[in-house]
């Protein structure tokens, strides 16, 4: 291996805290410890990622106070340092790392609404594309629409919990002016994440909608969709629903997917 | 280096740019403020949502700057080909007139550091950093600047002063340099350089942009490091050398950063405004722009 690769590999390692021993022999003191001037980096490692993950999960920072905050992302960066380089990109672990993490496991919303944070996140940087209408499948045989998987637009995400975590959410944003208690008994919610406009935006739906929605965000069939959604809700309006649908611009393409029982000849 | 394109097919802009942030995007957007121009982190614009789209409709007023800080262009892992393939994607869609990178590394065993970290100033550092730039140019089909980096630490074994080092890479792989004022100022005191010499050093005429920025003093032991923080106005020492610098090399564009305790826009502005005065007292002992 090179001299550079040597050196590069015991940095590396010394900034994640790995092992620091091996590499200082080959740092100039200049009158301070090596070890000291190669802090520097490991301190700017750990603080720089920690305020990335705050700014990805402000509620979740301000649900649990920032040292504690501070506290659980030196923790998480510990074990799953960055793979990739846009920061934006960091920390899709992190909430099931909260959901695993001893110290705030009294706060069982917390990894939910740090789902949340993460789907809000995500939204925020996908394409959004042109709709189609649902003239557009004028043409198609009606005997084929169940085998319709309908492309969404990128930024939209989906999320159940038990917990009321849209109103947590909104009570616990850095910016909020409102207070108001929060019943954790008063059940869970069903949320549908995306971007409008220039913004991100989520609002609850009923079961049977959500169910619908996020079965062909999954690239699911239409019957597939359509069979969830009613187990969901067998008063589900089909109809009403694919309406919506189009209306707010959520499809974006469709395509055909191969029929389930090809006819024997 | 002929068969590259100029360093800038776009007009240099005359006035001093800012460092565009994202808590200033709604303002700037709104204001559409008299800067000469704006510089981005291209990472932060790598994704496809409202912040790009933002980006691109100020693009058609501002000459725009992009300036990466994730290549690892000193990295023994390599170029990450999808992140170098993201920034051309940028750069083709804004055309900006410049396009910046460091001379650091960042990856390591596929870990991203998050920081511009030093390199050894080696014969086989040149020879790594030099392919790492060809390579960056010829997909991008256009020539980078590379900037000197701000250091706190250096290498027992680093043979080859950072500007001749600098020199050496401008030469081999035809790159131009951005000249960052304040990490001059802060290496010079963290490592005890002479900050004029290391400006004599540089080939004047590949420097195709300053910046300038503030920095803070931390104490460590019995010392003081300067950590470049971005954090605050240009202190008086480095607008010293940025006159020195002037009068060396010449009028380049020229950046204010500001990154953390990011200040109003009109306090940006006005050190902008402050690079713009300094300029106009300077006279450049000679003023020539590497031809491309």
């Amino acid at each position: 291996m090179s001299k550079l690769r040597d050196l590069q590999c015991g940095i590396g390692r010394a900034v994640l805290g790995q092992d620091e021993a091996s590499i200082v022999s080959a740092i100039m003191g200049d009158g301070l410890d090596p070890a000291a001037r190669l802090n520097i980096h490991r301190n700017h490692y750990i603080s720089s990622l920690g305020e990335a993950l705050k700014a990805t999960y402000p509620v979740a920072c301000r649900l649990v106070d920032e040292r504690f905050f501070a506290y659980a992302a030196s923790e998480y960066i510990k074990i799953s340092p960055p793979r990739r380089v846009c920061l934006f990109e960091y920390g899709e672990g992190f909430p099931d790392f909260l959901a695993a993490f001893p110290a705030c496991a009294s706060l069982v919303y917390l990894a939910d609404v740090a789902r949340l944070e993460w789907l809000i996140n995500a939204a925020l940087h996908a394409t959004a594309q042109a709709p189609i209408e649902a003239s557009d499948l004028g043409h198609l045989d009606s005997a084929d629409y169940p085998r319709l998987v309908f492309a969404l637009q990128p930024s939209l995400r989906f999320i159940d919990s038990a917990w009321p975590i849209d109103r947590i959410w909104h009570l616990n944003r850095p910016d909020a002016a409102e207070v108001g208690a929060i019943d954790l008994a008063a059940g869970g919610c069903c949320l549908e994440i995306r971007q409008s406009g220039e913004d991100v935006v989520f609002r609850p739906l009923e079961s049977g909608e959500f169910a619908l929605r996020a079965a062909l965000a999954n690239g699911r069939t239409l019957e597939a969709a359509v069979e969830a959604a009613l187990a969901q809700d067998p008063m589900f309006e089909v109809a009403l629903a694919l309406r919506h649908l189009f209306g707010e611009g959520l499809v974006v393409g469709y395509t055909l997917a191969p029929p389930p029982n090809p006819v024997q000849g | 280096m002929s068969d590259r394109p100029n360093l800038a097919a776009q007009p240099m802009p005359e006035k001093t740019g800012i460092g565009l942030r994202a808590p200033h995007m709604a303002e700037i957007m709104a204001r559409r403020p008299a800067v000469g121009w704006l510089e981005v982190h291209a990472e932060n614009y790598m994704g496809q949502g409202p912040a790009f789209r933002a980006l691109e409709r100020l693009r058609p007023d501002y000459p725009i700057s992009l300036h990466g800080v994730g290549l690892s262009l000193g990295s023994t892992d390599g170029i990450d080909d999808a992140h170098l393939a993201r920034l051309k994607r940028l750069a083709d869609g804004l055309d900006p007139f410049l396009i910046s990178e460091h001379l650091s590394w960042s990856a390591i065993e596929g870990v991203y550091l998050n920081d511009l970290m030093p390199l050894p100033y080696t014969e086989e550092t040149l020879d790594l950093v030099v392919e790492h730039v060809d390579f960056v140019q010829a997909r991008l089909g256009r020539r980078i600047l590379v900037e000197n980096p701000s250091a706190y630490l250096r290498f027992r074994h680093s043979p080859i002063p950072e500007a001749e080092f600098l020199a050496a890479l401008v030469a081999r792989s035809g790159c131009g340099l951005l000249c960052d004022i304040n990490n001059i100022y802060v290496s010079g005191r963290n490592l005890g350089f002479d900050p004029i010499e290391y400006l004599a050093a540089l080939p004047a005429a590949a420097i195709g942009e300053f910046h300038l920025a503030g920095h803070q003093a931390n104490p460590v032991g019995d010392s003081v490091i300067l950590i470049d923080d971005h954090g605050s106005a240009v202190a008086d020492a480095v607008w010293a050398l940025h006159g020195e610098a002037l009068r060396r090399i010449g009028r380049r564009p020229a950046l204010v950063e500001w990154d953390s305790r990011l200040p109003a826009l009109d306090l940006l502005m006005a050190e902008a405004d402050k690079a713009d005065r300094l300029s106009k007292t300077v006279t450049p002992e000679t003023d020539d722009v590497q031809a491309a």
